[in-house]
């Protein structure tokens, strides 16, 4: 089995990266009058 | 036909809710990825990409669907509401298309021997992350909100007239990328072997994963769709 755990740890930083920053971008954009 | 700000923000109010726990059920996704599922074989731990690549691409090509298909609902039925929902559903969807070109070439890297390969799928997927991002380019250069509705529309739909294209590219082409686990053609009978090859321990984190990414998706655009009421309605009181 190849060893390669830090590529899926590597992707899901990424993703958490990104759904992250997207909810909190549109949190902001949400609040904003 | 746009509400007044109030109703936008009992919108934003709903999405904010469903987006809460859409992330609740994301992180639990990551731990039922980690904790309770083996590493498949051959692959190794990078199997586990595929339970947020497959729902992301899931995501947004259901998202750019619906861009073109309200698109084709506003040429007929000419309501503001709906152009608001397109370009909500379109920023959405480059986000989890944004996750899907950075988790692909991830797994790539360790699986194939190299981030990138110009394979049908790949390429056209790229090339829908273009068309979309040219569909924002367009938005941004047109002052008339009718007429960029229209323009957008159209581009909206040619979107959409891509994704069932890009599902197909393995099969139509000689391709690199792993052949669909979920939805595919029917076995033949002359060979069952074709059926479904993920063991149920497997297959249990990707289709939970499809259910937490739908409803990102749901959460995010009506959020979204909330901004943009509240700012169309601005736009039409200042008017």
């Amino acid at each position: 089995m190849p060893d390669n755990a830090n590529y899926m740890i590597a992707a899901y930083i990424v993703v958490t990266i990104i759904i992250l920053g997207y909810t909190i971008s549109l949190w902001k954009r949400s609040g904003k009058r | 036909m746009i509400p007044d700000s109030s109703a936008a923000d009992r919108v934003i109010r709903r999405g904010r809710l469903l987006t809460v726990v859409g992330l609740v059920l994301l992180a639990g996704i990551y731990l039922l990825a980690f904790q309770f599922t083996p590493a498949e074989r051959g692959q190794g731990l990078a199997f586990k990409i595929l339970y947020v690549h497959a729902p992301a691409a899931w995501a947004a090509e259901t998202a750019f669907v619906l861009v073109g298909l309200v698109g084709i609902l506003y040429f007929w039925l000419k309501d503001e509401r709906l152009d608001v929902f397109a370009e909500a559903s379109a920023e959405v969807g480059m986000v989890f298309a944004t996750v899907i070109l950075t988790t692909g070439p991830i797994w790539g890297r360790t699986i194939w021997g190299h981030y990138w390969a110009w394979d049908p799928r790949l390429t056209f997927t790229l090339l829908l992350y273009v068309l979309f991002a040219g569909y924002f380019a367009l938005r941004s250069a047109i002052r008339d909100p009718a007429e960029r509705a229209r323009f957008a529309a159209v581009l909206g739909i040619m979107g959409m007239l891509l994704v069932p294209f890009i599902h197909l590219t393995v099969y139509l082409f000689r391709s690199q990328h792993p052949m669909p686990v979920l939805g595919r053609p029917p076995c033949p009978l002359e060979n069952p072997d074709c059926a479904p090859s993920l063991p149920w321990v497997l297959l249990r984190p990707l289709l939970a994963s499809f259910v937490v990414f739908t409803l990102l998706y749901v959460g995010f655009v009506t959020i979204r769709y909330g901004i943009g009421l509240r700012r169309a309605a601005q736009e039409g009181s200042d008017a």
